[in-house]
């Protein structure tokens, strides 16, 4: 008798792949939310040279993008403990994710900043916008509108790369298919319906950023 | 579900991997196939010690891959050793990419739907470890406590069983995971072979595991791909070999420091 | 029963787990930098069909993990009667994941050369083919050469994965040698350094690269 598939033992845990699924875009969602705050931030110390946080984003972002996630990831959950921090395999999981994207879309925005034309800002000037406006109508926002589908691209990398919080048993979507076939042994139809979970998400998570985007920053006049 | 709903779901989801058809070209007689090669190709855990973890030389060394060369020695053909994953093992039988699953494998209803498997091999002395002055004797104790495990062992396997809703069980990937957890206090205890724990008592002092109370005696088997009885069988009177000529009992002592017990 | 590793022990065989990550890398980006091209062609392509099968494409391997990926080909194929080697399903999944990236990224440069461009070169009766070998990607590739490159820091950590299908690189020699060590700080450390070493000349390249652009715009 040859290998038979049934995806029946597997849909039986339906409930376990949708929770990890929702827990997975949970942690994408605060990841996102978090990690672009801080990739705005970054960007505009780098952009703008404002030391020494500009030195100090710059060591951040090579860091984090020249080590791989998992290692971050254990260097959070194992490693702070030993300083007095101890994270839940979430907390750390959240924290891991805000660090990564916030290196790699500190890099980005710095981008879209940089790509602002000078003239803008001087014509910000004659019209007596204040500092706080000028930043906010002729830095930031055309700065994201110009590379918003680069970061929504980051987020969902970030997304798919969330898969290894498994490791540290961060109950996401891969630790569910994961717990699944380890019960049942249908490892092919489980990571076949995880894959396709994943799939629909990231869908899912390009349009609704794509169209939040549209709606609040490349929408309005610039 | 229907049955004929769960076959149009087969088939669609099957029909959607690409696949061509929903089975395997029928291996007729692994068991010849091995012969006729001179090769028996098996799949080990390379991050499982004792039963499988690396040396110096990152060659796979522990008691599944001894009984993978007992095994292949009583066959008189050459062991091919396949270093696989928790995540990976079961698919590589599946797919006819290995013969056999030595990976310490327990059993339960569901996975003998997928696999076949032979006798014990291997006794697996799996206990809950904890800190010393921890009030922990049964696992009745363990409520509200918060346990690691390796995901998919066999003691994940047998503490889920017996363990109430109000233990926390965190899986996680690995063994090196499992421990690091509890030496950095992620998690109050850990579920763990005998043999584990006193290797990590020898190499750590930072927070010594003591043993709190055994796991029922949960052995392992060797896994088969469904269908090749002649394999099975044959897998089956080695074992039962070795278990009366001293070869298995040679193993146990070597990787679990303990005699094979007479229940095996 | 457990044996001492030294520190050289450890650091000479992630030295080893090192060449096989590099080794798959150079594979990923050769052979997804072949493809990726071929599916920009696609992409950009006038034909709607082309457009769409490209685009699917595309959304498909960005919007899926490598993992996964990695997983049907190497253990699906088998079911359907293919047998697949490791490096063939290695090749494969890393083809597929870097070229939908590299065909994204670069569609971003194409679409900043000037459409006037293509009008220019339509006026001169060029095809599409040739518009875009002569005078389209010439100018593409100014701006394409930085994110290409941060890309492939990307390509070189994605690798990792690679240990579903057996491949002993960097990663998976790490994590071998942490359960067989209980020593992750040291190990995971000095896998982290490992990358590094790999990665950072590859960004810094990026970048200087990025700066002579800005200097020749």
């Amino acid at each position: 008798m040859a290998y038979q598939f049934d995806f029946a033992p597997v849909l039986a845990h339906t409930d376990l792949l949708l929770q990890g699924a929702a827990a997975t875009l949970g942690l994408t969602a605060a990841g996102a939310v978090l990690g672009i705050a801080l990739g705005v931030l970054g960007a505009i110390c780098r952009a703008w040279r404002i030391q020494p946080f500009s030195a100090a984003f710059g060591v951040y972002v090579e860091a984090i993008r020249n080590t791989p996630f998992l290692v971050q990831l254990f260097f959070i959950f194992f490693g702070l403990p030993a300083l007095g921090v101890k994270l839940s395999g979430w907390e750390a999981s959240i924290l891991a994710m805000v660090i990564n994207l916030g290196a790699y879309s500190t890099e980005i925005i710095r981008a879209g900043i940089e790509a602002t034309p000078h003239g803008q800002m001087e014509a910000a000037a004659s019209l007596a916008l204040n500092r706080a406006q000028t930043f906010v109508y002729v830095v930031l926002r055309p700065a994201l509108a110009r590379v918003w589908p680069a970061l929504v691209s980051q987020v969902i990398i970030v997304m798919l790369g969330s898969a290894v919080c498994s490791q540290i048993a961060a109950e996401e979507l891969t630790f569910a298919a994961n717990f699944i076939q380890s019960r049942n042994f249908r490892a092919f139809e489980t990571f076949f319906l995880a894959t396709a979970l994943y799939f629909a998400m990231a869908l899912l998570v390009r349009q609704l950023l794509m169209r939040l985007g549209q709606r609040f920053i490349v929408g309005r006049p610039r | 579900m229907s049955n004929q709903r769960r076959n149009f779901l087969r088939s669609a989801l099957a029909g959607a991997a690409l696949l061509a058809c929903a089975s395997l070209p029928a291996h007729a007689d692994t068991l010849a196939d091995i012969q006729r090669n001179g090769t028996l190709r098996v799949a080990v855990p390379q991050d499982f010690p004792p039963f499988g973890s690396v040396g110096t030389d990152l060659k796979p060394q522990g008691y599944d891959i001894d009984t993978a060369a007992l095994i292949a020695r009583e066959l008189g053909v050459k062991v091919e050793l396949i270093p696989v994953t928790s995540t990976n093992r079961i698919p590589f039988l599946t797919t006819g990419k290995a013969d056999l699953v030595i990976s310490s494998l327990g059993k339960n209803a569901e996975r003998e739907l997928v696999i076949d498997f032979s006798d014990a091999y291997a006794p697996f002395f799996n206990g809950v470890f904890g800190p010393e002055d921890a009030a922990v004797a049964t696992v009745a104790d363990l409520d509200g406590k918060t346990v690691g495990v390796t995901r998919g062992s066999v003691e994940d396997l047998e503490l889920s069983k017996i363990a109430s809703d109000k233990v926390t069980i965190r899986r996680f990937e690995d063994n090196n995971a499992t421990i690091s957890a509890y030496l950095t206090g992620q998690v109050q205890f850990i579920a763990t072979g005998n043999v584990v724990a006193a290797a990590v008592n020898d190499l750590t002092k930072l927070r010594r595991l003591s043993a709190k109370f055994l796991i029922k005696n949960s052995p392992c088997y060797v896994g088969v791909a469904k269908g090749q009885s002649a394999l099975l069988t044959r897998v089956n009177e080695i074992i039962a070999k070795a278990k009366t000529d001293g070869s298995l009992e040679a193993v146990s002592q070597r990787w679990l420091k303990a005699p094979l017990p007479a229940d095996l | 029963m457990f044996v001492q590793f030294t520190t050289w022990d450890i650091v000479r065989n992630l030295l080893e787990g090192g060449k096989w990550t590099l080794a798959l890398s150079l594979i990923a980006f050769v052979l997804g930098g072949t493809a990726g091209l071929l599916v920009l062609f696609l992409r950009m392509a006038r034909n709607r069909v082309a457009q769409a099968l490209a685009k699917g494409y595309i959304e498909l391997f960005q919007g899926t993990p490598l993992l996964m990926q990695l997983f049907i080909v190497f253990f699906g194929l088998p079911l359907a009667g293919i047998d697949v080697s490791p490096w063939l399903a290695a090749a494969l999944g890393l083809t597929l994941f870097t070229s939908a990236y590299l065909a994204e990224i670069w569609r971003g440069c194409v679409e900043s050369v000037p459409r006037g461009q293509w009008e220019a070169s339509a006026s001169l009766a060029l095809g599409f083919t040739q518009q875009m070998r002569h005078v389209i990607l010439p100018q593409a590739l100014r701006v394409a050469i930085a994110p290409t490159v941060g890309f492939s820091v990307q390509v070189v950590k994605g690798t990792a994965v690679t240990s579903i299908i057996g491949f002993t690189e960097l990663t998976k020699t790490g994590s071998m040698l942490a359960n067989a060590t209980f020593q992750p700080f040291l190990v995971f450390g000095l896998v982290a350094a490992g990358y590094f070493a790999l990665c950072y000349p590859l960004s810094l390249y990026a970048k200087s690269l990025e700066r002579k652009f800005h200097v020749a715009r």
